[in-house]
């Protein structure tokens, strides 16, 4: 009983210096903000490590903070999940010819210290990546020639070729101002600490590692639709135990974090405001080495195809959270306009053991005397199947893949390497089967591009970009290519038409279920998030989400 | 002569070791698997999604690659650190090393130095006592207690106090070093903030701290009580407590010295479990998250701080000895 004693003593000693000192600590009232907007809104977890630094440099990928997603915007945003683009700081842009991108830019913009916003930021932008390489995290300027300003509202792009591939990528350039960045002596090591200028919805505040806050900008040029005042975006911890603990208890209105059984730990804590939506993110699917045999036989491949327990592997290794994946590539249900019409159930292919039995036989791989599955040469086939071991949930869907295998008769091994030998293996080419994540972007050039296209992939033992199975089919690649130079949507949907039924023909890997976003929202202060019944946008697209969301009780939920 | 060359062959060891120490802190990095640039992408964007080559490629750029073979970037690695210089950390770029390190060092040193302290007086003194008590009630309950907590798993504890004190009891914050709403700075506010937060990792430290001095103070006590000369000084009629603390307690404390000496040279690591366990924003969790992410210069210099901690500490305690024992000093010079 001491130490509790103790412990106690010390807290009420502490509770009363702190109430002497007249401060509130961290808890601060909540109530109504000004004109019936929402006061605050605690967000989840704002990056930049476990000791964040000031860091609005919306440049550097892997330390900056999540304010510069609120702070700075891009000519236009993209609703990433039904994957439409939406005019943002440009209101109207023109392919002139497919080598040729013409912007017109809003008017009426202002930078946050109340500089006009104009053609001559966005050059200044896009040359300064061009200059340093480190900044252009997303190779625009391995499409783009040259960007000039025709007039103050008016920005003209020249791309080396065709450019239509490069489009969504301009959702993703943060525009930052001329007049503080042309004054900074090396970008590249600029961590815009002091109030970040930008033209976004909200400003910097306050930060210390363990919260960053930011203020409502009441200049914003559609600042009617922003109807928070500040957003408190607050530290998680290493391991997420304690942050699903605070999620449990209301203590975030949204988070974006993976909590295993959510319904329990969640949901059922307050079923009327809590809140959660997973929407597809990449396919995660068996990469098989394209140059080894069996690998190398299109009809094994595809005999492969009903082997796999999708419902089960999303059911016990995914605990339900996410969807079987669809063999064409796609992510579906978002991205169903996309597919030909003519795929059954949408290119979702149903466990069928019996029926991937009857086809690797006929396709020359029968079982031997022993039940073993025997390869051309007469011999039992053996493999291994690689999934990174401190990924638990490959882990487990691992264990259920291996045994559909093994079903079938195949002699597999699984292997539990660490990340860094996975990525490595990988990359030169040396395994026999492993998981791999392609796709989920709106981005249909680079979704088929990154994992299929032949310039991507390199000889085993050389490190390929992306095209781990190494995939090398001329047909595949003339079809990337039309994806890449045509700039209208039914060129497109053609090609990537076409790029389905190579994935459903001839498989080139197979697509087991799809990597889910976490999100999770409580409607007890604001309404509006996205969710399935109005999937404006996907989790991530946060000025989207936050131009859309709406007092609780003052407006339709 | 004698104690002399003592010192100068202790000082000539620790330059060895201290030279040995650099140079493998720069070749480990060097000989592990994967590219840091890849490690920072797929970390950004999770086990799900797939990874963008321009921004690996755009990454790597930044981190910049090393100039020359390996023994130019050895050369160039000690002169850099001879300059006190250890680069621009990965996860935190732009900020240096230098500057995180500053940020975490002074958690870890409060927090660890303080318990490391009362931890050594508080076990050396239980330690005495038992001894002096050999083999009574009061001997039994501190032997067999501090044995009891000892096989107690750290981690286990540190989260039981964390489930009861903060988690059901609420009475203290669960994790970090100071709340959202104060900012570090020499402000009331933040001092009892932080005092606050450091309640629960003090106390899951104090808790296991003292049990290597209580233990080994009392054997070594216990062991010096029956020697020859402790018994010339009892049968010479001197008060017991006096033989107790002048002739078995001073011979007993030696060794114990030297461990705290080379304990108090460690604190500069951190205590990665209490660290982690607390969140607290010490040099343990940045050494973590370092070898985590693969940050190398930052992984580099709390190894090489840590081991010239270490290396200073077990020097100092060697002349400290040297001086507090002239039986060391013999025996090395014959």
């Amino acid at each position: 009983m001491k130490r509790p004693r103790l412990a106690r003593i010390a807290a009420v000693a502490v509770a009363v210096a702190l109430a002497a000192s007249g401060c509130t600590g961290t808890e601060q009232e909540s109530g109504p903000g000004t004109e019936g907007r929402i006061a605050y809104l605690d967000y989840g977890d704002f990056g930049g490590g476990s000791n964040p630094q000031a860091n609005y440099n919306p440049y550097l990928d892997a330390s900056r903070l999540g304010a510069t997603e609120y702070v700075f915007e891009q000519l236009i945003t993209y609703d990433n999940y039904g994957c439409q683009a939406k005019p943002w700081l440009a209101t109207e842009w023109n392919w002139t010819d497919p080598r040729t991108l013409v912007w017109k830019l809003r008017s009426g913009v202002k930078w946050n210290d109340g500089k006009p916003f104009s053609a001559d930021d966005v050059t200044f932008t896009f040359d300064m990546l061009k200059q340093h390489k480190a900044l252009d995290t997303k190779g625009i300027w391995r499409y783009l020639s040259a960007v000039e300003a025709t007039d103050p509202q008016t920005v003209t792009m020249r791309f080396t070729q065709p450019g239509a591939a490069a489009f969504t990528l301009f959702s993703e350039i943060k525009i930052v101002p001329k007049h503080v960045w042309s004054t900074v002596p090396d970008p590249v090591t600029f961590p815009n600490a002091e109030k970040p200028v930008g033209t976004g919805p909200f400003t910097v505040k306050a930060f210390n590692p363990q919260q960053l806050t930011l203020a409502r900008n009441p200049d914003y040029w559609q600042a009617d639709k922003v109807m928070v005042d500040e957003l408190r975006f607050h530290k998680a911890d290493g391991g997420g135990q304690i942050d699903q603990l605070k999620l449990s208890r209301g203590e975030y209105d949204t988070n974006a974090m993976f909590v295993p059984d959510i319904k329990k730990a969640y949901v059922d804590r307050d079923p009327e405001h809590n809140k959660y939506w997973y929407p597809s993110g990449g396919s995660i699917s068996v990469y098989m080495n394209l140059t080894k045999a069996p690998f190398n036989d299109t009809a094994f491949r595809k005999a492969l195809l009903p082997a796999f327990n999708r419902q089960e592997i999303v059911d016990k290794a995914q605990l339900g959270y996410v969807k079987p994946a669809s063999q064409t590539g796609l992510v579906v249900p978002g991205q169903a306009d996309w597919l030909p019409k003519d795929i059954p159930n949408q290119g979702v292919i149903a466990y069928d053991q019996a029926k991937a039995d009857a086809d690797l036989t006929a396709a020359g791989y029968p079982r031997n005397g022993d039940g073993k599955r025997v390869g051309k040469d007469g011999k039992p086939i053996q493999f291994s199947f690689r999934v990174p071991g401190s990924w638990t949930d490959w882990v487990q869907a691992q264990r259920i893949i291996v045994a559909n295998l093994t079903a079938l008769g195949f002699t597999v091994r699984a292997e539990t390497p660490t990340p860094e030998a996975y990525e490595n293996d990988r990359a030169i080419g040396n395994y026999d089967m492993l998981l791999g994540v392609h796709g989920g972007s709106c981005n249909m050039f680079r979704n088929f591009q990154e994992p299929l296209a032949s310039d991507q992939s390199a000889p085993i033992g050389k490190k390929a970009v992306s095209n781990f199975v190494r995939w090398n089919d001329p047909r595949t690649d003339q079809l990337i290519d039309t994806l890449r130079t045509a700039t209208d949507e039914a060129a497109q949907k053609a090609a990537v038409a076409d790029l389905t039924k190579v994935m459903m023909e001839q498989v080139p890997m197979i697509p087991l279920w799809y990597g889910a976003k976490w999100f999770q929202y409580r409607t007890t202060k604001a309404v509006g998030w996205p969710n399935e019944e109005n999937p404006y946008a996907a989790p991530s697209d946060n000025l989207l989400i936050i131009t859309n969301l709406k007092p609780a009780g003052a407006g339709a939920k | 002569m004698a104690p002399v060359a003592y010192f100068v062959r202790r000082f000539l060891f620790f330059l060895g070791t201290l030279w040995a120490a650099v140079t493998l802190n720069f070749l480990i990095p060097r000989l592990q698997p994967g590219d840091p640039a890849e490690a920072i992408v797929s970390r950004l964007a999770g086990q799900s999604e797939s990874i963008d080559p321009a921004q690996v490629q755009a990454i790597r750029v930044m981190l910049g690659t090393p100039d020359g073979n390996l023994f130019d970037q050895y050369v160039q690695y000690l002169g850099a650190v001879l300059h006190g210089d250890f680069g621009i950390s990965y996860t935190y770029f732009p900020y240096s090393v230098t500057h995180m390190i500053g940020q975490a060092l002074p958690w870890t040193v409060i927090l660890v130095g303080v318990t490391q302290i009362i931890s050594f007086v508080v076990g050396t003194l239980l330690g005495t006592w038992a001894a002096y008590r050999r083999n009574s009630r009061v001997d039994s309950v501190i032997t067999l207690g501090s044995t009891f907590l000892g096989t107690l798993p750290f981690f286990w504890l540190a989260l039981l106090l964390v489930y009861v004190f903060a988690i059901t009891l609420r009475w203290f914050p669960e994790r970090g070093g100071y709340g959202g709403g104060s900012s570090p700075g020499w402000n009331w506010l933040f001092i009892s903030d932080a005092f606050q937060h450091s309640v629960l990792p003090a106390v899951a430290l104090l808790i296991t701290g003292p049990i290597g001095w209580i233990i080994g103070m009392r054997n070594n006590m216990v062991q010096s009580l029956g020697e020859d000369h402790t018994r010339l000084a009892v049968a010479r009629g001197l008060p017991r407590r006096r033989v107790a603390i002048t002739y078995g307690a001073r011979i007993a404390i030696l060794p114990n010295v030297t461990g705290f000496a080379i304990a108090l040279g460690g604190i500069l690591g951190g205590t990665v479990l209490v660290e982690t366990v607390f969140n607290y924003p010490g040099m343990g969790r940045l050494l973590l998250e370092s070898v985590s992410s693969r940050d190398y210069p930052l992984m580099q210099a709390i190894f090489l701080f840590t081991t010239i901690g270490v290396l200073v500490a077990n020097f100092l305690a060697d002349l400290l000895y040297g001086f507090l024992d002239p039986r060391v000093r013999k025996v090395e010079s014959v």
